[in-house]
């Protein structure tokens, strides 16, 4: 197949990834765990940042340091392409500094609750603001649809070009649709963006 | 003369920082910063003469980490498997690929290639996901 890079063939395989975000507890992991092909794995790196905030009374400041982890998962493609799924780890204002974590994604699936939509505007307003494309995944694993697509965009401030596709996380076809609705999205967008290819 | 908290349970989050740094030699960042979390790290074959000299000072993490890897795993992957934070790995894996034992495939970056990746990336990770 005719990848970039493609004179590397012989050694390893090309490595992409897709980033799950949202807030705590919306199913981001329950998703990687449903379409990987190994159970989610778990990993964790040290954060160092700087101590503001509330707990910087003395006006102080310095360093700290804070272990984050994150659950991922594995999808061989083909024997040229493997795609990881990275669950972002629920304390948001760490991950947002993991440029590592960031840097060099295809793009995002943010899941929401409808019963907590807004544990989830942070990762929607930082893949905006960092140029990130993403789709909204709407988690209805509690089987309870109470809300319209339109009463949950307009809750979301969410761009008419982002999708939003219900499903339950739990479930590999619709963990896969969510997936595949990025990669739509990333292709439209891809198109729209640049409609006469130059090489 | 004993502090009064010496020989107390310590809790303290920095105490498990200590362990990890003592594999990497009381390193603390890796000396090469290409190493990205989906960098795909691979075992060079066990018959190049160079990679087996530079084996006897192999530390047991440096020995799992080249027979995990005959198979191309991520650093991340890597990380999991040893059970070690991403950045105390990426120094385990600096150091085999200094000493010519693994070799290391960058993922593609999509910044670089103007934000989107490629579209045949694009329809490749389609056509495999709907075989899901």
């Amino acid at each position: 197949m005719g990848y970039a890079n493609s004179d590397h063939a012989d050694a390893a395989p090309l490595a992409v990834k897709i980033l799950v975000a949202g807030g705590f507890g919306v199913g981001k992991t329950t998703l990687v765990g449903a379409v990987s092909e190994v159970a989610p794995l778990r990993t964790e790196e040290y954060l160092t940042h700087a101590s503001v905030g509330v707990d910087d009374l003395e006006g102080v400041g310095g360093k700290s340091t804070t272990t984050v982890a994150l659950d991922f998962g594995r999808i061989t493609i083909n024997r040229q392409l493997v795609l990881y799924l990275f669950g972002t780890p629920g304390q948001e204002r760490f991950w947002f500094m993991w440029n590592d974590l960031v840097n060099g994604a295809m793009g995002a699936v943010v899941l929401v609750d409808t019963r907590r939509l807004e544990v989830s505007f942070a990762s929607i307003d930082f893949f905006e603001s960092r140029g990130i494309p993403f789709v909204v995944g709407v988690n209805c694993f509690h089987g309870v649809r109470d809300r319209t697509r339109e009463e949950i965009r307009k809750a979301l401030d969410l761009d008419p070009q982002v999708p939003l596709v219900l499903g339950d996380a739990r479930d590999r076809a619709a963990g896969r649709d969510v997936l595949l609705a990025l990669i739509d999205h990333l292709m439209a967008t891809r198109s729209r963006t640049a409609p006469h290819p130059v090489a | 003369m004993r502090h009064w908290t010496e020989g107390f349970e310590d809790e303290d989050a920095d105490e498990s920082l200590v362990r990890p740094y003592t594999i990497t030699g009381g390193r603390t960042a890796p000396e090469r910063d290409d190493l990205a979390l989906i960098t795909l790290v691979t075992t060079v074959s066990e018959a190049f003469p160079e990679a087996a000299r530079g084996r006897r000072r192999m530390q047991p993490e440096h020995r799992t980490i080249f027979t995990l890897c005959k198979r191309p795993l991520a650093v991340a992957e890597v990380a999991a498997a040893l059970n070690l934070p991403v950045s105390v790995t990426k120094i385990l894996i600096g150091d085999l690929i200094e000493s010519g034992q693994v070799l290391a495939r960058p993922p593609l970056s999509f910044a670089q290639a103007g934000g989107f990746p490629d579209m045949a990336i694009l329809e490749a990770v389609r056509d495999g996901l709907r075989e899901l």
